[in-house]
């Protein structure tokens, strides 16, 4: 059964540092073989009734920590463990720190204080028990190839050392069955890795990043395995300290900022790649992207943009 | 979501554990095999149904990513894993899968029916499941496995009464014997893990050769094959006749394929797993845990023979480098080659 943890250790009533440890399960006995999801989520409620049950479905363990939702993420979490009869494979935690924003404020924050998202993914992290581990983001869905994917792996990767890279695809709902794809750009970032001392999270300039030995080696996913859901009635900047992007430093916000931007203002043909999707009537545009669409759609499937033009791949 | 009709099944297990009766059964039940087959010899003199192209789409893989079809290695999974995560080899896979489905269509010749339903069979296929299921999915199909069960020793003593010719000739008998059974337990119990999460059947040999109609007819319910399921009389005959009870042609136990103790008792105990699968019921997770652990120990067992043997693989590494780097050098100069030059030398040319 998963368990919720808050402590709040001190006497003044406010959560103790000292009760919030990294201590590694390695350092306790071999992990088990497998691969286990750590989400690390803030006010996701209405994401996470799509994000969990595909990955429910492709990884042996979800390791989900709350930090400071007010919209009922750790029940809706829960629920959706529940209603997919998961309990037994997932872990939900607390952490009641006030983390840093990404960019700036980060940037401020020592990695070894509890502020830091450094310390937070590490403490996260701790959770896992299985020999690989990956993080998610509280608004990525799996397609139904991504699940298949990741299943695979769980169990092919063991004593590799290989570090798997996934290409997400931004994906903006704009009703419950139309939705604007950004396939203009492949954004491409590592997700799954060991279980290690070799592993762990350091701090970057913008965020943390993780880290693994040069020796290790990189697999890239193919594209179409999963998205990231955006609402377009919601402000996806609010947890950044800013909103100026550096385009060479945060090509991904970047991009995200000036897709966002043409969507509100009406002119989504000012963006290339940008594609429209209408569901089926009676199918919410997320479940058909997911299940079907994106297996469907003739490969490649992003025009590469950030190439040189003549080294994109000839879209049919 | 998608309320395709159409079906791929996978017949996977290991090569002569009756994966060419099965697949060659639903071939002629309606089933399409995928044209130009690979044509039968003496050791099937049957027939294979093997596509051609996806034998060889399986072979030149395998050769890229170095693993053998009866490799024994664990590790050679991550490997083949790989290939099947690439992007490129999903699209080339794709490209060639989607066209072997077809509409009906009425033609000068005639009417031609629809292809939904295909079987895909190579004793490769186990290794690139990950490949395949994506090339499913990509097409509109539901994929489903197919997983014969023969006993090892029965299938070691066919491998060796068949293949033996290609068999290594500094090779022992004995070696060989011991390769192939650990070879055996790293394809099932691995095939096993890879199919666990779909639509999926197991089958024993045994089974299919006393009488085919009932684990047939089982698997045209559980996975759905239309195919099966409205099979006319007509084609039930040519199943009857195609196939032969005579097939069972060696019948081999332990004392006919020694090998080590505990080599022995993992493939025993990976037997018994996989046999409790076949029963109605019996794919549960409690023989999926116990696979596991014999997975676990077989990885153990391996890992182990690998260090005990380390000299001897790096003996054949300097031995292969060594007989590279003669084979690169190039031949000795001709008399006449040679004088010639000392003529242009001379010459100052």
């Amino acid at each position: 059964m998963a368990a919720t943890e808050v402590s709040t250790g001190s006497t003044s009533g406010e959560p103790d540092p000292a009760d919030f440890p990294i201590r590694w399960a390695w350092e306790e006995g071999p992990l088990t073989p497998g691969l286990s999801c750590v989400f690390r989520v803030k006010n996701e409620a209405r994401n996470l009734p799509w994000v969990l049950p595909p990955m429910f479905d492709a990884v042996d363990h979800v390791v989900l920590v709350d930090n400071g939702s007010d919209d009922g993420t750790a029940e809706v979490a829960q629920q959706v463990a529940e209603q997919h009869g998961a309990t037994d494979r997932f872990t939900l935690r607390s952490y009641p720190f006030r983390v840093a924003r990404a960019g700036a404020e980060h940037l401020r924050t020592p990695p070894d204080s509890v502020h830091s998202l450094t310390y937070f993914y590490n403490w996260s992290f701790s959770h896992v028990r299985t020999s690989y581990s990956m993080k998610w983001d509280g608004d990525m869905v799996l397609t139904a190839e991504g699940v298949e994917l990741l299943r695979d792996l769980s169990w092919q990767l063991e004593d590799s050392d290989a570090v798997v890279a996934i290409p997400r695809h931004p994906m903006s709902v704009e009703s419950e069955s139309v939705a604007w794809l950004d396939l203009g750009y492949r954004f491409l970032e590592p997700w799954v890795y060991p279980m290690g001392p070799e592993f762990t999270f350091v701090k970057a300039f913008e965020w943390e990043v993780r880290e693994f030995p040069p020796s290790s080696e990189r697999i890239v996913a193919p594209e179409g395995m999963c998205v990231e859901l955006k609402w377009l009635d919601q402000d996806e900047f609010a947890h950044w300290s800013h909103t100026e992007f550096d385009p060479v430093r945060t090509p991904r916000k970047a991009r995200e900022l000036e897709v966002m931007r043409a969507l509100h203002e009406g002119r989504p043909e000012d963006v290339e790649g940008l594609t429209r999707i209408e569901a089926p009537p009676g199918v919410h545009v997320v479940d058909y992207v997911t299940r079907q669409w994106m297996q469907l759609e003739p490969r490649p499937l992003t025009l590469r943009l950030e190439l040189a033009e003549a080294d994109r791949p000839v879209r049919r | 979501m998608s309320e395709s009709k159409r079906r791929v099944v996978f017949v996977v297990g290991s090569g002569r554990s009756g994966t060419s009766t099965m697949a060659g059964a639903l071939q002629a039940l309606g089933m399409h095999v995928p044209q130009p087959e690979v044509r039968a010899d003496e050791t099937n003199p049957k027939g294979f149904a093997e596509s051609k192209w996806v034998v060889d789409l399986h072979h030149e893989l395998l050769q890229r990513w170095h693993v053998q079809v009866s490799d024994a290695r664990p590790g050679a999974w991550y490997e083949t894993g790989k290939a099947s995560a690439s992007g490129i080899t999903r699209a080339r896979l794709t490209e060639w899968l989607g066209p072997q489905f077809k509409e009906a269509q009425v033609t000068a010749q005639g009417e031609e029916p629809a292809i939904d339903e295909l079987v895909i069979k190579d004793p490769r296929l186990a290794w690139f499941l990950g490949l395949w299921k994506s090339a499913a999915l990509r097409t509109d199909a539901q994929p489903s496995y197919v997983t014969m069960l023969r006993h090892v020793t029965e299938v070691v003593g066919s491998k060796q009464r068949y293949y033996s010719q290609a068999t290594n000739a500094r090779q022992t008998t004995t070696g060989s014997h011991v390769q192939r059974t650990a070879a055996w337990v790293n394809m099932m119990l691995h095939t096993e893990r890879a199919t666990r999460d779909g639509t999926r059947a197991f089958v024993r040999y045994d089974d299919l050769l006393t009488d085919w109609t009932v684990p047939v007819f089982r698997l045209g319910q559980e996975l759905d094959l239309e195919a099966v399921k409205s099979a006319s009389a007509n084609s039930i005959r040519a199943v009857h006749q195609f196939i032969d009870p005579d097939l069972k042609r060696v019948q081999a136990t332990w004392a006919d394929v020694p090998v080590p103790a505990r080599l022995q008792e993992l493939a025993e105990s990976t037997w018994e797993g996989l046999a409790k699968l076949a029963e109605p019921g019996g794919d549960t997770p409690d023989v999926h845990a116990l696979l596991d652990e014999v997975r676990a120990a077989y990885v153990e067992f391996y890992d182990e023979a690998e260090a005990v043997a380390q000299s001897s693989v790096v003996a054949a590494r300097r031995e292969g480098r060594q007989q590279a780097s003669e084979e690169r050098q190039p031949p000795p100069a001709t008399f006449t080659s040679r004088a010639r030059n000392k003529i242009r030398r001379t010459l100052g040319q």
